[in-house]
C-alpha cells in the first residue's frame, strides 16, 4: 500500500503559471478521475508529475511512497513506478515495439541481471492477446503509422508490461471510437487492483462509463474546485462545464 | 631501430587518441628492421622497384606501378573541392610497404583499457582481439581460410591475394585490372596503383552462385590490414557473389594513411554485393576509391558503413554499362568528435533502362562532421534510366555538422531522377516519451539513432548489424547530458 | 608553321579596356568623388581577377569557353520603344543603354506617397549618399562572380534607386525597364531597393533588348528589407537570344521581414544568375523563386545561397526549369545554417521538366548545417511530362504540342501563383507564353 501525494502544486510553462496550487492524494487501488474544461491545466499536471523538462514546478511537492520525486529525472520517476499514458504518444521510427519494451523492461532490472527473453515474450504475447493486439505489431515501429486506437492500445500494453504503482492517464479516450474505447477500457479494468493507483484525466464523461472511478475531481483554472464520487461526473455531464465556470470564475 | 613516424604535422594530443596513446617510443614497439623486408619511408621510383621485386612481379606490373607513381606526383591534392585537412598528410613520412612478419609487436598489457573494454562490449572473440589490437601479427585460423577457399574452389572460384592473382592468373585478371578505376582517376587511386599490396582477387565463373559470403579472409590475413589494398572481383555471366570486408571493432594501425582501390566487374546478368564495415582509429586518413562496372542486366550493390577515422573520403560508384543494369549504394556514416566522414556515391549511367538507387544516412555526434557527396550522371541519348537518391542526416549535438553536395546531370526527356535530402535532430518529445518508460537519456538516444538507421542496418548480415547496434550504443555514450 | 601569335591566352578584360573605362569615367565626371573612387577600385579588381576556369567549383558544369568579353562597346542611348508589360504601376523608370530616358523626374509624373524616393543611382549619389554607401553592393560576392560583379560596379551608370520609408505601403508595383539597344551594346542595369521598417513595396525589373543583336548585360540588384518590411521583387529577363548575361542579386532580410523574389529567365544565349539571401535576424523570411524557359542552345546557370545567420529564420527556394531543344540548365544551390541559427526552417527545391531528348539539366543542391535544431530539406528532380497526363489531354482532342504546352504552364503555375499581384502574375504569364509561340 503506497500513495501518490500531490501537495499545493504550482506549475509554469516558461513564465506562465498553469497549475495554481493543486493538492490530491491517490492511494494504491484507487481510481481518481480529474475532469475539467479545455485549457484548465489537466495535461500540464500529468506531464509535470512525470518530469517533462518544459514544465517548471515553482511551488509544492509530489511524493510517491512518502519520498519526493521532484529531484528525479523522468526516467528515474518511471523506474520508481510512475507511468504516464500520453494523450499524443510519440512515434519512434525504426524502433520496434518488441525491442522498445524489452529495453524498458531491461532498464528496470538490477545491473548485470539479464532479461529472460523467453519469459519476456511469453508475457508480452499474453498482454497483447488481452488487449486484442495482433502479434505482428511487435515488429512495427513504436506508434509509427498507428491509428488513434492502436496508439492508445499500445500505451495500455506498455502499462501492462511495466507494471507501475501509479498511472497517469492523459485523455486516454481521445481519438477512440466506441469499439476502441471499449477495448482500452477493458484493458485498464483488468490492470486495476490493490497495487495500482490511477489518475485519469478526461474531458468527457463517456470514459467513466467504462472505467468506474472511485473519486471524481473537477479542475478549473489550475485548481481542483470540487470533489465527489461518480455522481459528480454525471452532474457535470448534465450541466456542462459552463456550470463550473460560472460557479468558480468569480472565486 | 626505426621509430613509427608521425604522419600528420600536428599530431593530436596523446590522451585523445587510442593509437597515439600508446607510447610509441618504447623499445618493444618497434620494427625489426631488415633491409630486405622494409622499403623505408618516403616514396620514389626505388620504393616502387623494391615492392615489385619483393613480390617478384612481371615487368608489366612494375611498369604499371612506375607510371602510376608519375601520375600520383603530377596530380595536385583535390582541395579545390575536398577538405584542406588533406594537406596535413606528409607523404615523405609514410612507410609504403612492410612485408609479412615485419609487423610491430606490442604486448596485451600495453593495449589501453578503453580499447579492451570496447572489444569486450562488442563481444569480439579473444583470439581476434589480440590480432585487432596489434598484439599478434596474424590471427591463427589459416584452416578456416583454406576451408572456404577449398569449398569455393570446387565451384571453380579463384580466391587469392592480389600478388598471387596477378602472378598466377594474368589471363583472367590483367584484362580488368586498373580498367574500372584508371590509375589517373584521382591522386589516391594513383598512389594505390604505385604501391598496392594485399587485397583479394576473385573470379567467379559463369553461372556460379557462391552461397556463403567471402569474408573470413579479412580477419585472418594480416596483409589485408595493410595500407594500400587492391581488390578486384570479377563475376562472370550469371554469377553471384557477396564479399565482406572489415569489422565493427576498431582497427588499430600503426599507419595513418590508408588508401585502397576496389574494382568490381559484373558481366551479363551477374550480381555482386560488396559489404564494408569500417571503424578506423581516430588518427587515420582513409581515402578509398571503389567502383564497379555492371554489364547488361547485372547488379552491383555496395553496402558501406563508416565509423571512426580522422577523415574518410569514399564514394562507391557503379558504371551502368549494359542495358537494364542496376546499381545501388547503401551508406551509413557516423562521425564523432574529431572525425569527418566524407562519403557518398557515384552512379554513371551509360546504357538504356539502367537504374540506380542511393540511400545514405549519416549521424554527427559532438563536433563530428558528416558530408554526403554524390554524382548521378545520365548522358545524351539514353532512355528509360532512373535514379533515386535519399540522404538523411541526423545531428545529435548543437555543435554537430553536416553537409550535402550532390551533383546531378541529366540529358533528355526519357529519364527520371529524384534526389531528396533532409536534416533533422532527435525529437525531444520522443526522448521524453522513452524516458517516461524508464530509459535513461543515453539509452533513449541510442534507441533513436538505431531506429534512424534501422532500415539500412537490416541489409547487413545479422552478425554485422548486431555489432553495429552495440557500436552505436558505445558511440552514443557521453553524447548527452 | 605559322608565326607565333602575341598571346594565345584569352584576354581577361576583353572590350573593357582601361581606355574604355577612362571614357566612361569622363562621362560621369559630375558624380561625387567617393563614387568615382569606388568605381576606380572596382575596375582595378575586375582587371586583376582571372576569368573562371574549369576547375572552379562555383563554375561546375558551366560552359566557361563562351564567356569571352570581346566585341562589346558602350553605346549611346538610342530611341527605343518601351516593351509591352502591362501592369498598373506606382512609378516607372526606363533606361536605354544605361541612361535614364529623357532624364525626367519620376516624382513629377507619379503621385508617390511622401518620403518615397524613386530616382537614378546618380541622383542618389548626390542626394542620398549615406543610404547608397550603406546598401549599394555592400554585401559579399560569394557565388563565384566577383570579377563580373566588379565589372558591373566599375561601369554602372544610371541604375534605379528606390527608398520606401518606415510604415509606408505601396500597393502597385514600381516598374524598372532596362533596354539594351544596338549591336554589341554593353549594359549594366542596377536596381537598389530599401524597404524600411514595416513598409511594403513591389518592384519589377524588366530586361529587354531593342533588337536581336549580340549584347552584353551585367546587372545587379540589392534588396534590403528592414524590420517587419515586406518586399516583393520580380525580374523578367528577356534579353536577345545572342546576349551574354550576368545578374547578381543580394537580399538582406532583417527581423520579421519578408522578401519574395521571382526571377523569370527566357532570354540570352548564356545567362548566369547569382542570388544571395542573408537572413540576419529572427523572424526573417526569404522566398526565392525562379522560372526558366530554356530553348535552342541557351544555357541558364543559376547559383543560389541561403544563409541563416540568426535563429528562427526561414527560407524557401523553388527553382523550376523547362528545357527544350538542346538547352542546358545548371542549378547550384546551397543552404548554410550558422552554428547559432537554431530553429532554422530552410527548404530548397529544383525541378527540371525535360521537354526534349537533347536538353541537359544539372542540379547541385547543397546543404551546410552547423546547428542541430533545424528543419532543412532539399530536393531535385528531372523528369519529362507525365505520359498519362499527356494522353488524358490528347484523348480530349488536344494536340500533343498544345497538351505539352498546357502541362508546362501547369508546371510553372505552382511558382507564378505564389505572387500576390494578379496583374503581375498575368504579365509574367504572357512573357512565358510568348516563348512557346516562337
Amino acid at each position: 500500500m503506497s500513495s501518490l501525494v500531490i501537495q499545493d502544486l504550482h506549475v509554469a510553462i516558461g513564465e506562465k503559471e498553469i497549475v495554481k496550487g493543486l493538492s490530491l492524494t491517490i492511494n494504491s487501488g484507487e481510481v481518481h478521475a480529474v475532469m475539467g474544461p479545455n485549457g484548465t491545466g489537466k495535461s500540464t499536471l500529468a506531464k509535470a508529475i512525470a518530469g517533462h523538462p518544459d514544465y517548471t514546478i515553482t511551488q509544492g511537492d509530489v511524493l510517491m511512497g512518502g519520498e519526493s520525486i521532484l529531484n528525479q529525472e523522468a526516467d528515474e520517476r518511471a523506474r520508481a513506478g510512475l507511468f504516464l499514458a500520453f494523450q499524443y504518444p510519440s512515434e519512434i521510427p525504426g524502433v520496434s515495439i518488441a525491442n522498445f519494451l524489452r529495453a524498458a523492461v531491461q532498464a528496470r532490472l538490477a545491473e548485470g541481471e539479464e532479461l529472460d527473453a523467453t519469459a519476456y515474450y511469453k508475457r508480452l504475447y499474453a498482454k497483447m492477446d488481452l488487449l486484442k493486439i495482433d502479434r505482428k505489431f511487435t515488429a512495427r515501429s513504436v506508434n509509427e503509422g498507428f491509428s488513434g486506437g492502436e496508439k492508445k492500445r499500445c500505451e495500455i500494453l506498455q502499462m501492462a508490461m511495466l507494471e507501475p504503482q501509479f498511472s497517469l492517464m492523459d485523455e486516454t479516450d481521445s481519438g477512440l471510437d466506441i469499439d476502441a474505447l471499449r477495448i482500452v477500457a477493458e484493458g485498464v479494468n483488468t490492470l486495476r487492483g490493490p497495487n495500482l493507483g490511477i489518475l485519469m484525466i478526461t474531458h468527457y464523461q463517456r470514459l467513466l462509463d467504462y472505467i468506474i472511478p472511485d473519486f471524481v475531481h473537477v479542475m478549473y483554472d489550475g485548481r481542483i474546485v470540487k470533489s465527489g464520487d461518480k455522481s459528480l461526473a454525471l452532474e457535470l455531464e448534465a450541466k456542462g462545464y459552463d456550470w463550473v465556470k460560472k460557479e468558480f470564475a468569480a472565486a | 631501430m626505426a621509430n613509427i613516424e608521425t604522419l600528420v604535422s600536428e599530431p593530436e594530443p596523446a590522451t585523445e587518441n587510442p593509437v597515439s596513446g600508446i607510447d610509441q617510443s618504447r623499445g618493444d614497439f618497434s620494427y625489426d628492421v631488415k633491409y630486405a623486408f622494409d622499403a623505408g619511408t618516403g616514396l620514389n621510383a626505388a620504393t616502387v622497384d623494391y615492392i615489385s621485386s619483393v613480390k617478384k612481379e612481371a615487368p608489366w606490373i612494375r611498369e604499371f606501378r612506375h607510371k602510376a607513381l608519375k601520375i600520383f606526383e603530377s596530380k595536385p591534392m583535390p582541395t579545390h573541392w575536398a577538405t584542406k585537412d588533406l594537406e596535413n598528410i606528409d607523404f615523405s613520412k609514410i612507410r609504403y610497404y612492410l612485408s609479412q612478419g615485419q609487423k610491430p609487436k606490442r604486448t596485451w598489457d600495453e593495449v589501453p583499457d578503453d580499447i579492451k573494454k570496447t572489444f569486450e562490449r562488442l563481444g569480439i572473440p579473444e583470439q581476434e582481439r589480440k590480432f585487432l589490437a596489434g598484439v599478434e601479427a596474424q590471427f591463427d585460423s589459416e584452416a578456416a581460410y583454406s576451408n572456404i577457399k577449398d569449398i569455393v574452389a570446387k565451384q571453380g572460384v579463384i580466391f587469392v591475394n592480389s600478388t598471387e592473382g596477378l602472378r598466377e592468373h594474368p589471363e583472367i585478371f590483367r584484362k580488368f585490372f586498373g580498367k574500372v578505376i584508371p590509375t589517373g582517376d584521382n591522386k589516391f587511386s594513383a598512389l594505390n596503383s604505385a604501391v598496392f599490396s594485399g587485397g583479394s582477387f576473385i573470379y567467379v565463373p559463369k553461372g556460379v552462385k557462391v552461397a556463403q559470403p567471402l569474408q573470413a579472409y579479412f580477419r585472418i590475413n594480416a596483409e589485408n590490414f595493410g595500407q594500400f589494398e587492391r581488390t578486384l572481383i570479377i563475376a562472370d555471366e550469371g554469377a553471384e557473389v557477396t564479399y565482406m570486408e572489415g569489422c565493427t571493432a576498431p582497427k588499430f594501425s600503426t599507419s595513418t594513411l590508408h588508401s585502397a582501390v576496389v574494382e568490381l566487374v559484373a558481366l551479363k546478368g551477374a550480381k555482386i554485393q560488396y559489404i564494408t564495415v569500417q571503424n578506423w582509429a581516430n588518427n587515420v586518413f582513409n581515402l578509398v576509391t571503389k567502383r564497379g562496372v555492371a554489364h547488361e542486366e547485372a547488379e552491383i550493390k555496395w553496402i558501406d558503413c563508416n565509423i571512426g577515422s580522422r577523415l574518410t573520403m569514399k564514394y562507391p560508384g557503379v558504371v551502368l554499362k549494359g542495358r537494364k543494369a542496376r546499381g545501388e549504394v547503401i551508406s551509413i556514416a557516423l562521425a564523432n568528435d574529431g572525425q569527418h566522414q566524407d562519403t557518398g556515391a557515384k552512379m554513371i549511367h551509360a546504357a538504356d533502362e539502367t537504374t540506380s538507387n542511393i540511400v545514405a544516412k549519416s549521424i554527427s555526434v559532438g563536433q563530428g562532421r558528416s558530408t554526403y557527396r554524390g554524382v548521378v550522371h545520365i548522358p545524351k541519348h539514353l532512355k528509360g534510366c532512373k535514379n533515386n537518391t535519399e540522404c538523411d542526416a541526423l545531428l545529435i549535438n548543437s555543435n554537430s555538422r553536416t553537409d550535402t553536395y550532390p551533383a546531378i546531370s541529366v540529358r533528355g526527356d526519357r529519364n527520371y531522377v529524384q534526389h531528396e535530402a533532409s536534416v533533422s535532430r532527435v525529437n525531444e518529445e520522443m526522448i521524453f516519451y522513452m524516458q517516461q518508460r524508464g530509459l535513461t537519456e543515453g539509452q533513449a538516444m541510442s534507441l533513436a539513432v538505431n531506429g534512424f538507421i534501422n532500415d539500412l542496418a537490416r541489409q547487413f548480415p545479422m552478425e554485422y548489424s548486431v555489432e553495429l547496434k552495440r557500436l552505436i550504443d558505445l558511440e552514443m555514450e557521453g553524447s548527452v547530458g | 608553321m605559322s608565326a607565333p601569335t602575341l598571346s594565345t591566352a584569352r584576354s581577361t578584360i576583353g572590350s573593357f579596356t582601361p581606355d574604355l573605362f577612362a571614357s566612361h569615367l569622363a562621362s560621369v565626371a559630375e558624380l561625387p568623388a567617393w563614387w568615382l573612387e569606388r568605381k576606380q577600385a572596382a575596375y582595378e579588381k575586375f582587371a586583376a581577377l582571372p576569368l573562371p576556369v574549369r576547375t572552379d567549383e562555383s563554375w561546375r558544369f558551366s560552359n566557361i569557353s563562351t564567356l569571352s568579353l570581346d566585341g562589346y562597346a558602350l553605346r549611346l542611348p538610342e530611341k527605343a520603344t518601351t516593351p509591352a508589360f502591362s501592369i498598373p504601376t506606382a512609378a516607372e523608370l526606363t533606361f536605354v543603354n544605361n541612361v535614364a530616358v529623357a532624364g525626367d523626374s519620376v516624382r513629377a509624373r507619379f503621385n508617390l506617397p511622401s518620403g518615397v524616393i524613386v530616382c537614378t543611382l546618380g541622383e542618389a549619389a548626390v542626394k542620398h549618399p549615406e543610404l547608397l554607401k550603406a546598401h549599394f553592393m555592400a554585401q559579399p560576392q560569394k557565388l563565384g562572380s566577383e570579377k563580373f560583379a566588379s565589372l558591373h560596379q566599375a561601369f554602372v551608370r544610371d541604375g534605379a534607386f528606390i527608398y520606401v520609408p518606415r510604415g509606408v505601403e505601396l500597393t502597385a508595383p514600381i516598374l524598372i525597364t532596362h533596354i539594351a539597344s544596338g549591336e554589341g551594346s554593353a549594359v549594366f542595369p542596377h536596381t537598389l531597393v530599401i524597404a524600411e521598417e514595416n513598409s511594403k513595396v513591389t518592384v519589377v525589373d524588366l530586361f529587354v533588348s531593342a533588337d536581336a543583336s549580340a549584347q552584353f548585360a551585367c546587372g545587379a540588384n540589392d534588396l534590403y528589407a528592414g524590420h517587419g518590411a515586406q518586399l516583393t521583387y520580380a525580374g523578367a529577363q528577356v534579353w536577345s537570344r545572342e546576349t551574354l548575361s550576368f545578374q547578381f542579386n543580394s537580399t538582406v532580410v532583417r527581423r520579421d521581414a519578408r522578401v519574395q523574389s521571382l526571377n523569370l529567365h527566357v532570354g540570352a544565349r548564356q545567362a548566369r544568375h547569382e542570388s544571395l539571401s542573408q537572413l540576419q535576424a529572427p523572424g526573417a523570411f526569404s522566398e526565392m523563386l525562379a522560372l526558366t524557359v530554356a530553348s535552342l542552345k541557351q544555357e541558364f546557370d543559376q547559383r543560389t545561397l541561403q544563409i541563416h545567420q540568426a535563429p528562427n529564420t526561414k527560407s524557401d527556394l523553388l527553382y523550376k526549369n523547362a528545357l527544350r531543344d538542346q538547352a542546358k540548365t545548371i542549378f547550384s544551390g546551397l543552404i548554410i545554417v550558422d552554428a547559432d541559427a537554431q530553429k532554422t526552417d530552410a527548404y530548397q527545391s529544383n525541378r527540371n521538366l525535360m521537354l526534349s531528348e537533347e536538353a541537359e539539366a544539372n542540379s547541385l543542391p547543397g546543404l551546410e548545417i552547423q546547428a542541430n535544431d533545424v528543419r532543412c530539406t532539399h530536393g531535385a528532380t528531372s523528369s519529362r511530362i507525365d505520359p498519362e497526363q499527356e494522353f488524358y489531354l490528347q484523348s480530349r482532342g488536344i494536340a500533343k504540342e498544345m497538351a505539352d504546352e498546357l502541362l508546362t504552364f501547369g508546371f510553372f503555375e505552382e511558382v507564378v501563383s505564389r505572387l500576390e499581384s494578379e496583374p503581375l502574375h498575368d504579365a509574367l504569364h504572357s512573357v512565358i507564353k510568348a516563348q512557346f509561340s516562337k
